[in-house]
């Protein structure tokens, strides 16, 4: 009992002090890393539509979505997106003209497996944006299904599907919500 | 001077990559270019050093029974630190290691080091033995990815070697990284053995 009682009090205090130690070093570092996320958001909104002039950020129920404009006119809306993988959540991007044709999708953030899962925003050598979300492209967001116009990445069929039911189900959600 | 031999050991001697074979995969994973390799090389510096000096710090308390879960906390509190501050500061370099760096936290060079040597030698000889270590991983990998991004992408460091010369790309991928890793730990053992029947 005596020593139970010691082992407990030992890992105790040390996950104690691991504990505080994390704590300051993540508030110090939580603005500079949701600054990160921002900036990186941006970036993804410009590779998706390249041609808008301006984005504007804007909220319907739970969803956060972007409106693209182009000489005054909404040429289309990118619109955030999670979906569920094998190691946790992928956040991603949808871009889409106002017909739910995908102009593009980029991974924001994603906790896949090196080799098989990650290969979802695997860019090749020599290209510059990932092959598997290059599938996307051109294709009417309602329809994407895996196996059936989109190829699943060998040994990671549960995160192409979460990448692919994410952009259906999102886009089909979000269409229905604006046409209201 | 008997630190300085603890620190030595690890460039080549007891080097973690080439001669004690331990954290082969994050080395396979992420030496595609030199840029990874140095800043995995760095961030599993800064988690040995930190563990290391505090698993020595508290090896006097912590009972043998519950040693690794201790451990594993502190290597773990390192890594994530070290995590936070790269997605903070260096978000490129924490984008293309991506999962390897919470998976310095199972790197066997980490609780090897702890168990091996920090549990049972004083702070300051544990702080040298994890800096040899950390700079013996850290030129392994940077030599590994320079002949990976040189002869399979033509570059070294994102800059271009030759126009003339079209790059395997397989040097990059999985088959490159085991080619290279064990020409080179073949080639370690041939001169080791090489000395060692000169001697």
């Amino acid at each position: 009992m005596n020593q139970l009682l010691k082992f407990g009090l030992v890992l105790g205090i040390i996950c104690l002090v691991a504990t505080l130690v994390l704590a300051v070093t993540h508030e110090v570092t939580k603005p500079m890393i949701d600054a990160q996320g921002r900036s990186e958001e941006e970036a993804a909104l410009k590779q998706i539509m390249p041609d808008a002039d301006s984005f504007n950020k804007k909220a319907a129920d739970n969803m956060e979505y972007f409106e693209a404009v182009k000489e005054k006119n909404v040429v289309g809306y990118c619109i955030k997106a999670t979906g569920e993988g094998y190691g946790g959540y992928i956040r991603m991007m949808i871009g889409i003209n106002p017909d739910g044709v995908i102009k593009g999708v980029r991974i924001l953030e994603h906790q896949e497996t090196p080799g098989l899962g990650a290969k979802i925003n695997e860019v090749r050598p020599g290209e510059k944006d990932a092959w598997f979300l290059r599938q996307f492209v051109g294709k009417s967001a309602r329809t994407v299904e895996v196996r059936k116009n989109i190829d699943s990445i060998t040994g990671a069929t549960i995160s192409s599907r979460g990448v692919t039911d994410a952009v259906n189900k999102t886009v089909t959600e979000f269409l229905a919500k604006i046409k209201k | 001077m008997k630190l300085l031999g603890e620190f030595i050991k690890g460039l080549w001697r007891e080097n973690p990559t080439f001669r004690i074979v331990l954290g082969l995969c994050p080395t396979l994973a992420i030496s595609t270019s030199v840029f990874n390799g140095i800043g995995m090389g760095v961030a599993a510096t800064f988690v040995l050093v930190g563990s290391n000096i505090f698993v020595s710090l508290v090896r006097n308390i912590v009972p043998e029974k519950v040693r690794i879960p201790c451990y594993i906390v502190i290597i773990a509190t390192f890594v994530t630190i070290a995590d936070l501050i790269m997605k903070a500061y260096a978000p490129l370099l924490s984008r293309s290691l991506g999962m390897f760096v919470p998976l310095i936290v199972v790197n066997c060079i980490v609780l090897g080091r702890a168990e091996a040597f920090s549990s049972k030698e004083p702070p300051l000889k544990s702080v040298m033995d994890a800096l040899g270590m950390g700079v013996g991983f850290t030129w392994a990998l940077v030599l590994i990815s320079a002949i990976r991004e040189g002869l399979g992408n033509g570059t070294i460091l994102g800059i271009p070697l030759s126009s003339r010369f079209d790059p395997p790309l397989f040097m990059v991928l999985a088959p490159g990284a085991l080619l290279t890793i064990g020409l080179l730990i073949g080639a370690m053992n041939y001169f080791t053995i090489k000395k060692h029947s000169r001697d």
